[in-house]
């Protein structure tokens, strides 16, 4: 497994950004905010100045337009507008992009493998195929449309004879993104429409019958340790691999790995009864040995609430495993636990389910040459298989999202800028909202490269000065470092208006034959593009409002 | 003096409008119309005048809300320009007709019905109704605009100006690109809504159009008002008189030549009267209609 899906929408909890859903909502507002008294500000002072003594009358009958034009909003000319797009679009033979699509699918089997002999790999390969053809295609498509609709009108003034009608700005904004939108999608339906029945009939049926064209429905759990003398920790041993992803517990001692499974019931169990633990730990050998060689290991469920002993929780270990390394394996458990030759038996639902709901599973390694490597995904309770189509739609869901979003922004920024440069802007966007330039844009402002920030690290360059070395501590230095702070603040400000688009992508979860989940993927792509749409509409509607549409 | 069918009502009010088209650092570039001050009462037609870059189309476009007024005040319909709520009565016919090239007749009327109150029957019986008015052929109505000549396409912007049935049409150069059968047709439909009581203003730099149909004037030169008034009394000469009657023998006109001298007057011209251009052309596309084939008139002899 390449990911490790946190769940967003538990509050309080920490997000892997470091922050906190909670966090966010007040800094939402605090840049909605703050951007709306930016702009509102740089108009008021241009208003007085261009107007001096009538500038605040100015000033206040325009504020009171605008709110009048956000009050008076008509879903009937949104609608008319958004049907307006469409149309320009469509006859505008916006849909050949399918031309490009159908060459793509008509030659892709040629280059994908033998189908007779298929593999989980060549599904993955197939499935991320299909889902980046698909993104690849629509958004740059919706982009250059969005990009060039409104410029285009202003250009050839067929704007003049829909702002001389009662429309108002605001709506014309609404109405270009909601009929760009509608145009992405229908294009983004059929392609995957037909990209769905294509992956369906490359993978023969015996493959399916393996299960290789699956939407696993994972549970992860919260991981904790026990060191080699069974004392409590938050990592296990590091063998110098993967250290940061990936601890190990070492065979034969007290070291064990403990997961804790939430919201476990009945319903996690299959039609058999059965529970279905899926594992894929590493191994890290201590000295020489039989390197192929299954990993040894086994499970065992606790319940502290139920004590047979004064601080000897119920437990129950099953049978040892053997499986092979770098193989995901689903072990089936049977509610019934119980050994041969031993009359008790256990419930695992009733007996090893605790009030809350949580399950705790403890795996400890066997083999005495063995390290077992484990983290948070490496374990988790299997709930019965979705059909393939939920997660495919879900993936789906996910470009149609980020199609939306790509229109927002395009279509706000075509509002002040000329087609071309209103492209080029939002390209950026697009490529500074990966998870690459967040993290490197996070390191800039939170200081943690070596050597100060622009004024600074020139003065350190030009001086040859170590990155560790204290600068004097003089006034000229002491205003160097509060004009970097300054730079630095600006560079957040700026962070926090690229938009976050790890979450979009859901492809990986489907490719990996993995449902996509709601928590950490779909409702935080809904979020994030919600979070754009109001202050991105704002901002057209405020920059068409204050534009002369007869100048050049 | 108000005319039958006008009253003395304002529906255009402008206050000393000024405005100064400025360049990329704000500094002033052009002055395009300076302090200008007009009144345009309900149910008259009223003429913008000027040569090319007097600020004509400039003042159509202050009063419509597509640019905004360096200096001074403009009220329409009661309410301010920059109100988008005023154009709920308002219809505009831009120079050029920028519609939607890729719309077809039916579908541009009822996108721009759209953006009014309008019902889907109501929008699309006016359609209908318009379409007939501007006399659009039947065959033409459902093919897209980019493919319409510039007559058609101005007849279906004439429409979509009308598809809210305005209280005041602005009109910016309504008869450019037209023929002389198209040109009649409009000047007899402003002459229309003007009888419906509906206020026109319209711009041209054609006098004859002007002078056919408008009631009062401005004639701007350089951004700046020169004239303004009634065109009847603008265009009456005071000291001379003009008596119209069927043709006279030599012997008549010499007779009536010596009354005038009696009274002591001078006798400045005695001429037939001549038909306009537009009145010949007209004349002779209808007469080639009823009689096709027949050539109405030749070279030095009138035929017709």
């Amino acid at each position: 497994m390449s990911f490790d899906p946190h769940p967003l929408l538990i509050w309080f909890q920490k997000l892997p950004n470091g922050g906190y859903l909670l966090g966010a909502i007040p800094v939402w507002f605090i840049i909605a905010g703050g951007l709306a008294l930016l702009v509102l500000s740089v108009s008021a002072v241009s208003v007085f100045v261009t107007h001096r003594g009538a500038g605040g009358k100015l000033f206040l009958r325009e504020l009171s337009g605008c709110i009048s034009d956000v009050l008076s909003l008509s879903p009937r000319r949104i609608g008319a507008l958004a049907k307006l797009t469409f149309l320009e679009a469509y006859r505008r033979k916006a849909l050949a992009v399918f031309v490009v699509f159908a060459l793509l699918f008509m030659f892709a089997g040629w280059f994908m493998g033998d189908s007779k002999e298929i593999t989980n790999d060549q599904v993955k390969v197939y499935i991320s195929f299909v889902l980046r053809a698909i993104s690849w295609l629509v958004l740059p498509v919706v982009l250059v449309l969005s990009c060039f609709g409104i410029p285009e009108d202003i250009r050839l003034r067929s704007l003049h004879t829909v702002v001389t009608k009662p429309a108002r700005r605001l709506e014309i904004v609404l109405g270009r993104v909601i009929g760009f939108s509608l145009i992405g999608t229908v294009v983004l339906l059929v392609m995957s429409s037909v990209g769905y029945i294509w992956i369906v009939r490359q993978i023969p049926k015996t493959a399916k019958d393996q299960g290789l064209l699956s939407c696993r429905v994972p549970v992860y759990g919260s991981l904790t340790f026990l060191d080699r003398a069974g004392t409590p920790a938050d990592k296990g041993i590091n063998t110098g691999d993967l250290w940061e992803f990936r601890s190990y517990i070492e065979g034969a001692t007290a070291a064990r790995a403990i997961w804790t499974f939430k919201n476990m019931d009945a319903s996690a169990l299959d039609s058999e009864g059965n529970l279905h633990l899926e594992n894929q730990f590493t191994a890290f050998r201590s000295y020489k040995g039989d390197m192929k060689r299954q990993l040894l290991f086994d499970f065992k469920f606790i319940n502290p609430e139920k004590p047979i002993a004064p601080n000897q929780p119920l437990t129950f270990t099953t049978d040892a495993r053997q499986v092979n390394e770098f193989r995901g394996v689903t072990d089936k458990i049977n509610r019934k636990l119980g050994r041969e030759g031993d009359e008790k038996t256990y419930d695992l639902i009733d007996d090893f389910v605790m009030k809350d709901g949580s399950l705790i599973v403890e795996v400890s390694c066997i083999d005495r040459e063995q390290y077992l490597g484990m983290a948070r995904p490496d374990l988790f309770v299997r709930r019965p298989d979705q059909p393939f189509y939920i997660g495919y739609a879900k993936a789906v869901l996910g470009i149609e999202l980020l199609l939306i979003l790509v229109t927002i922004m395009s279509v706000t920024a075509s509002t002040f800028l000329k087609g071309p440069i209103a492209a080029v802007l939002t390209s950026c966007l697009l490529m500074l909202g990966g998870e690459d330039s967040h993290n490197f844009m996070d390191e800039l402002v939170f200081g943690k490269f070596k050597g100060g920030g622009f004024l600074e690290s020139i003065y350190r360059i030009i001086t040859h000065m170590n990155p560790t070395t204290d600068l004097p501590d003089n006034p000229a230095f002491v205003g160097m470092r509060f004009f970097d702070a300054g730079l630095t603040n600006f560079l957040w400000l700026c962070k926090q208006v690229i938009p976050r688009l790890q979450y979009f992508n859901m492809s990986d979860y489907v490719s990996n034959g993995f449902d996509v989940p709601w928590d950490a993927s779909v409702v935080p792509s809904i979020l994030v593009t919600l979070g754009y749409l109001v202050p991105c509409v704002l901002l057209g509607y405020f920059a068409l409002r204050i534009r002369e549409l007869e100048s050049k | 003096m108000s005319q039958p069918g006008q009253s003395n009502e304002s529906v255009i009010e402008v206050r000393n409008l000024t405005k100064v088209y400025r360049d990329f650092w704000g500094r002033p570039k052009v002055r395009a119309l300076n302090a200008l001050s007009l009144d345009i009462k309900k149910g008259e037609v009223f003429g913008l005048l000027g040569p090319n870059g007097s600020g004509k189309t400039t003042t159509l476009k202050l009063l419509l809300g597509l640019l905004f007024p360096t200096e001074g005040d403009i009220t329409i319909l009661g309410k301010p320009a920059a109100d988008v709520s005023k154009n709920e009565r308002i219809g505009y016919l831009p120079e050029e007709s920028y519609l939607y090239r890729f719309l077809n007749a039916h579908e541009t009327l009822d996108f721009y019905g759209r953006l009014f109150k309008m019902p889907a029957s109501v929008r699309k019986e006016r359609a209908e109704k318009l379409l007939d008015m501007v006399k659009l052929a039947p065959q033409a109505r459902r093919r897209q605009l980019k493919e319409y000549s510039k007559g058609m396409t101005r007849r279906i912007g004439v429409a979509q100006a009308l598809i809210n049935d305005p209280d005041l049409v602005m009109l910016d150069e309504p008869t450019s690109g037209l023929d002389p059968l198209g040109n009649r047709d409009m000047k007899d439909l402003i002459l229309d809504l003007k009888k419906q009581g509906k206020t026109v203003l319209m711009c041209s730099h054609l006098l004859a159009d002007v002078q056919d149909v408008c009631d009062r004037i401005a004639i701007l030169y350089g951004g700046e008002l020169k004239v303004m008034g009634r065109v009847d009394e603008l265009l009456k000469a005071q000291d001379e008189t003009q008596i119209l009657s069927s043709k006279l023998s030599p012997e008549a006109i010499r007779d009536i030549e010596a009354v005038i001298k009696k009274h002591g007057a001078n006798v400045l011209k005695v001429d037939q009267p001549t038909a306009n251009l537009e009145d010949l052309f007209l004349k002779t596309v209808q007469e080639s209609r009823e009689r096709p084939g027949h050539r109405l008139v030749q070279e030095g002899k009138s035929g017709a």
